[in-house]
């Protein structure tokens, strides 16, 4: 399979990868992903540790109407949650049927 | 590049002309704000006989009144780059044609003067300005300005009872790269 | 203005207002070279496609395009926005020279995404609306 395939074609998210960091949000140059997300204590520390956090995702979204396929994300996230998909991004028949929510809610 | 005074703009052209560079290329314009106060406009000729050999002029104008001569009677293809420059940075081409070319006819501004903000962005909410595990934006945060948007203290919501900023600060304030933390 | 006969049965006639860079998979989608209309069935469907940023200074042109081609064919065309730019102004949403997205200036039927998509998204979604691919 060469490196080329499914570049450039369709985004997707690795959901179990990230981390919220919202590195992909800030570098994306057009502003279309949106992420929402929010801290969670982390239980099952040993006793005496200092409380920690985890970030929580709750929403990652891409407006494909707006996404120009540049792979900025891709390339910057540090966990590697972001790769290239080899079919191409689906058509909408609305403007909001662009916009492609990628977290699944919680059972 | 030969640097040439606004009086001497046509006289430099006609001569570049009668010397065989007589291929027009194109004609620009630079805004040199931040290093010196001026616009400058630049023109390349080249001798398609000789090896296609380049030749560069420039003149700068003051940012304020920006006044040259057309070269439209000399090179009849540049009076679009004329009209563009015309429009997009405010020089005024004496003699020049005034239409527009490429921008709409109740278009306000020079969108190319670098003091001049691109504001689309500061209006529309920077998905980025959350923090990672923030889920709304909360005001009491010193913010993260995106690449692209002019520094908050410099332009646009700014506190009015700070002195007025220099264009060259507005211009500088904008330029690209990282988001960075707000000035407060 | 010139069509192309996309199925080469007089079904579907598709014309493209390139306006950019997609304009380009446009021409690597069609079949054939586009050509003057000629009397229409009643079957026949048409579509509109802009392929590629629409500027405010050539949003008016746009709209003509699309009014003239209801007034030459006697009917409606469908209209397609291909490519990021034609559905929100795309990469160059903030610009001051450009309409974000064709839908400010007309009905829109789909919605292609890409920058550019690539030819066959746009077969694909014609064959979707005029109706030979069941969704």
């Amino acid at each position: 399979m060469s490196s080329l395939e499914g570049s450039h074609r369709w985004i997707r998210l690795i959901e179990p990868a990230c981390t919220s960091c919202m590195i992909c949000v800030r570098e994306c140059p057009t502003w279309c992903i949106s992420l929402d997300s929010h801290a969670e204590p982390v239980a099952g520390l040993p006793f005496g540790a200092r409380e920690r956090t985890r970030n929580v995702l709750d929403r990652f979204a891409i407006d494909w109407s707006l996404c120009m396929y540049c792979g900025i994300c891709i390339e910057e996230c540090p966990y590697d949650a972001l790769e290239w998909v080899g079919e191409f991004t689906q058509p909408g028949f609305t403007s909001e049927a662009l916009v492609e929510e990628m977290v699944r809610p919680p059972s | 590049m030969t640097e040439v005074a606004a009086e001497d703009w046509l006289a430099a052209v006609e001569a570049l002309k009668a010397d065989g560079f007589d291929y027009f290329d194109w004609l620009g314009c630079v805004d040199d704000i931040g290093r010196r106060d001026c616009l400058r406009v630049v023109l390349v000729v080249r001798n398609l006989s000789q090896g296609a050999e380049t030749r560069m002029l420039s003149c700068s104008l003051p940012r304020d009144e920006a006044r040259i001569d057309t070269v439209h009677g000399v090179f009849a293809g540049a009076a679009w780059h004329e009209r563009e420059v015309a429009e997009l940075f405010g020089v005024e081409f004496v003699g020049g044609e005034r239409r527009r070319l490429l921008l709409n006819p109740e278009f306000e501004g020079t969108p190319l003067r670098k003091d001049e903000v691109l504001a689309a962005r500061t209006g529309m909410n920077w998905p980025g300005a959350k923090e990672p595990g923030e889920h709304d934006v909360s005001p009491g945060r010193r913010r993260l300005v995106p690449p692209g948007v002019p520094d908050p203290a410099v332009w646009g919501d700014r506190d009015a009872s700070q002195p007025t900023p220099d264009p060259a600060e507005v211009a500088q304030s904008a330029v690209g790269g990282r988001p960075r933390r707000r000035r407060t | 203005m010139r069509w192309v006969d996309w199925y080469g049965d007089g079904s579907l006639y598709v014309l493209d207002v390139a306006l950019a860079c997609c304009a380009l998979e446009f021409d690597a989608a069609s079949s054939s070279s586009p050509a003057p209309l000629p009397p229409l069935e009643d079957r026949a469907q048409l579509a509109v496609i802009i392929s590629g940023t629409v500027t405010d200074r050539l949003a008016p042109a746009v709209v003509a395009i699309v009014d003239g081609c209801e007034q030459q064919a006697g009917r409606r065309p469908m209209v397609i926005s291909f490519g990021a730019c034609a559905s929100s102004g795309g990469p160059y949403w903030d610009s001051y020279a450009v309409t974000k997205g064709v839908d400010q200036l007309l009905g829109v039927d789909a919605y292609v995404p890409g920058c550019p998509p690539p030819p066959e998204a746009l077969s694909a979604v014609l064959d979707r609306v005029a109706g030979r691919v069941v969704s």
